[in-house]
């Protein structure tokens, strides 16, 4: 009997520790918050409202779900965060990470579904945030920022970025703020006689030509990744409509065979990949490996951008990168904007837990956010503030770029409803594979919607 | 023993936890997939009672799903081959030697025991064009242009250089299988038949072979089993593509639940893969079990 007893107990101990074991990434001990009303309140007074007094708080945790691994962004940026607040305030935190896009969405929805969201979430704009919305779990963000001063801080394209398409309101927080350029080899162009960067996409055609002839890879890309080949594709329509295009495509208003813009988007990803513009064996290639690929020294052409300053900065130091920004569409008005710029991933907070401690947490993240951007994930604050020193020489001269930059950029990945992306990735990449030709091509997406 | 095994409360004290397990984790998903796929739902928010539409679009306009069916029948057409075949011949090899043998058994069972994920990593790698990775650098060796051969990038190819690298992986099994029923043959009857004439090849092909039929027959079972629900080779390697063509009916199942986030409809399709998976091994077990009467 006693060694029933013992064996039961066992039994529970190791399903215990298999249990708390599980997806829990950090975890700080402390002992309980014992924030108040009063504190609650005078956080708010201090940001000039009285409204906005989140309920007194006995948390002594705080939970946070993020897409990514522990080298990610969110990941760097939070835990930093977080372990700087909770140790200040004797609270533990718990950092769930779900690696790959599929499986954080599917995690996401189980807990949307059980309306058992954690205290923070990763959470792009589109569907996601809109399923969270209508369950009423969401913080308006924008009203938090206005509260505490920082919403006029925010970079304009960013909040553009984020702002809910059906009632124009700011739920979702800033992963970041992510630019995104052309970088080049200065020597391939050298070589290839190419004495200015590409304005238009025909010049960006012609050189890739040029770069060919000599025999180096004129770009490289991640096809792999479904996102590469679709900026390609999405390049054209957003210089010249904006997010209209795809909007007005999903609506079923537009459509691939009659919008020049994105016929022209059409044709160059199928002459790129017809061409062999693109690496040899491109669609096999994800972004991590393309990356690599191009940081050592194969190919004259990547689209790079701000999250990959790090990897960019010695070449660039050298003198051996340059870069420019998405080239114009020739015969077509362009708006002024040429870097995309977006948000990253975004993180949400949940209304039904949102109390005065985390509030405080709140205040705190926007105080300190822009720090932990530069020291931690070494991307740019989405806060419009001078950059500080010391930073890699890529900050300083890529950052005018966009200081003026008024729309943001249009993500395909999070405007179009999930099976017409999915439709259109399993479709570019025979486009991009010459399997099927562009008029081929927009009539078959063109029947994605109705 | 005998009495002990006889009493009902024993035989459920053994046959009950298995019988629950299945139940729940095998019927009741089943049931819950069946139930999903009468609704159309995106995963979150209300479920919408759609009937049987979910199974009349896959049947009559979804041509990917039937494509994929194919893609599916052809996958494991080249497992089977692979596998049992690949793995019987060998097990016949193995059997005929007697220098290094245990050491080529373990060799050719070690990937067996790596996981699929660092399996399709190696042959990522060993399949890749740029940079170029093992195969293109040797096969550039003789003709240049075959250093830029696309294998998982290419429409043409990627469906059955998936199929191998799940043959591949589980060659080393069958092959052990296969290896210790061939050495559990009655000496006696390979003896009578060399006695009787009978070359190496021939003791093989009339005694040996025929001998070990149910273990044939079990193993091609149980490749059919695993290569009909074959999912992460094709995933992992190719995401199905580059566009359907090397997708499968599970890769499929998966990208209409959660990629597309149409449940209902990956659930039909889930239902499918079930019913035609039950009527494959019907039919298999049918054609075997006359020829076996016979």
């Amino acid at each position: 009997m006693r060694k029933k007893v013992l064996a039961a107990i066992l039994a529970a101990a190791m399903a215990a520790s298999v249990l708390i074991g599980c997806g829990s990434v950090t975890s700080k001990g402390g002992a309980p918050m014992a924030a108040t009303e009063e504190s609650a309140a005078a956080a708010s007074e201090e940001a000039g409202t009285d409204e906005a007094a989140a309920p007194a708080s006995d948390r002594t945790k705080i939970t946070a779900l993020f897409r990514g691994s522990e080298s990610g962004e969110q990941y760097q940026i939070f835990n930093d965060l977080l372990s700087r607040f909770c140790e200040e305030k004797g609270l533990d935190y718990d950092i769930e990470l779900v690696n790959g896009d599929a499986d954080y969405v599917t995690k996401l929805q189980l807990y949307i579904n059980s309306n058992t969201l954690p205290d923070i979430f990763g959470c792009p704009n589109g569907a996601l945030s809109a399923a969270c919305r209508d369950i009423d779990a969401l913080i308006d963000v924008g009203a938090e920022l206005k509260r505490n001063g920082y919403y006029d801080k925010m970079n304009g394209a960013v909040v553009d970025f984020l702002t809910d398409a059906e009632d124009g309101n700011l739920y979702l927080f800033p992963q970041g703020l992510y630019c995104e350029y052309f970088v080049y080899r200065k020597d391939i162009f050298e070589q290839a006689g190419i004495t200015e960067v590409p304005a238009t996409w025909d010049e960006f055609l012609e050189d890739c030509r040029k770069i060919s002839e000599i025999g180096e890879i004129p770009v490289i890309v991640g096809g792999k990744d479904n996102w590469q080949i679709m900026r390609y594709l999405s390049f054209a329509p957003w210089r010249v409509t904006g997010p209209e295009f795809i909007m007005g495509y999903q609506a079923g208003e537009e459509t691939f065979s009659e919008n020049e813009a994105a016929k022209s988007a059409v044709n160059l990803v199928y002459e790129m990949g017809t061409k062999g513009y693109f690496e040899p064996g491109f669609l096999s290639v994800d972004y991590t490996s393309a990356t690599d690929l191009f940081y050592g020294g194969n190919g004259a052409i990547f689209y790079s951008g701000s999250g990959q300053i790090a990897q960019a900065e010695e070449m660039y130091d050298n003198g051996q990168l340059g870069f420019f920004p998405v080239p114009d569409v020739a015969g077509m008005e362009n708006m002024s904007t040429n870097v995309p710029i977006h948000a990253g991933f975004a993180e949400a907070f949940n209304k039904k837990t949102y109390d005065a401690a985390m509030q405080e947490f709140f205040d705190f993240m926007c105080e300190n956010f822009s720090e932990a951007c530069y020291n931690n994930a070494k991307i740019f604050s989405p806060f419009n503030e001078e950059l500080p020193e010391g930073l890699p020489q890529l900050y300083y001269d890529t950052k005018p770029m966009f200081a003026s930059a008024d729309t943001a950029w249009t993500s395909w990945d999070d405007k179009l409803s999930s099976d017409v992306l999915t439709s259109i990735v399993d479709q570019q990449q025979k486009l991009a594979g010459g399997d099927i030709t562009p008029e081929e091509f927009e009539q078959t997406v063109d029947t994605f919607v109705k | 023993m005998q009495k002990a095994f006889g009493r009902k409360a024993v035989l459920l004290t053994f046959l009950l936890p298995a019988f629950v397990t299945y139940t729940v984790f095998v019927f009741v998903s089943i049931i819950w997939a069946g139930y999903y796929s009468f609704f159309e739902w995106s995963g979150v928010g209300t479920k919408v009672f759609v009937g049987f539409q979910n199974y009349i679009t896959l049947l009559t306009t979804d041509s990917v799903f039937r494509m994929t069916v194919w893609h599916t029948f052809a996958y494991t057409a080249i497992d089977v081959v692979i596998q049992v075949f690949g793995g019987l011949l060998f097990a016949v090899l193995l059997s005929r030697i007697r220098k290094l043998r245990v050491f080529l058994q373990t060799m050719y069972y070690v990937p067996v025991v790596i996981s699929s994920v660092a399996i399709c990593q190696i042959f990522n790698k060993l399949f890749s064009v740029t940079p170029a990775g093992i195969i293109n650098t040797v096969l550039g060796m003789f003709n240049p242009a075959w250093k830029i051969l696309e294998w998982t990038s290419d429409p043409a190819k990627s469906l059955y250089v998936a199929a191998f690298v799940e043959g591949y992986k589980y060659l080393g099994l069958y092959m052990v299988i296969f290896y210790a029923a061939l050495i559990a043959v009655p000496e006696e009857l390979s003896e009578a038949a060399l006695v009787d004439g009978a070359t190496k090849f021939k003791e093989y092909i009339y005694i040996r072979i025929p001998y070990i039929k149910p273990v044939i027959i079990a193993n091609c079972v149980l490749v059919l089993n695993g290569s009909l629900r074959s999912f992460e080779y094709s995933w992992l390697l190719t995401g199905g593509g580059p566009g359907n063509s090397s997708e499968l009916m599970t890769t499929y199942m998966y990208k209409q639940a959660f990629s597309s986030m149409k449940y209902g409809y990956g659930s039909a399709v889930a239902v499918m893969i079930v019913i035609i998976c039950l009527g494959v091994g019907f039919v298999f077990r049918r054609f075997t079990r006359e020829e076996s009467s016979e």
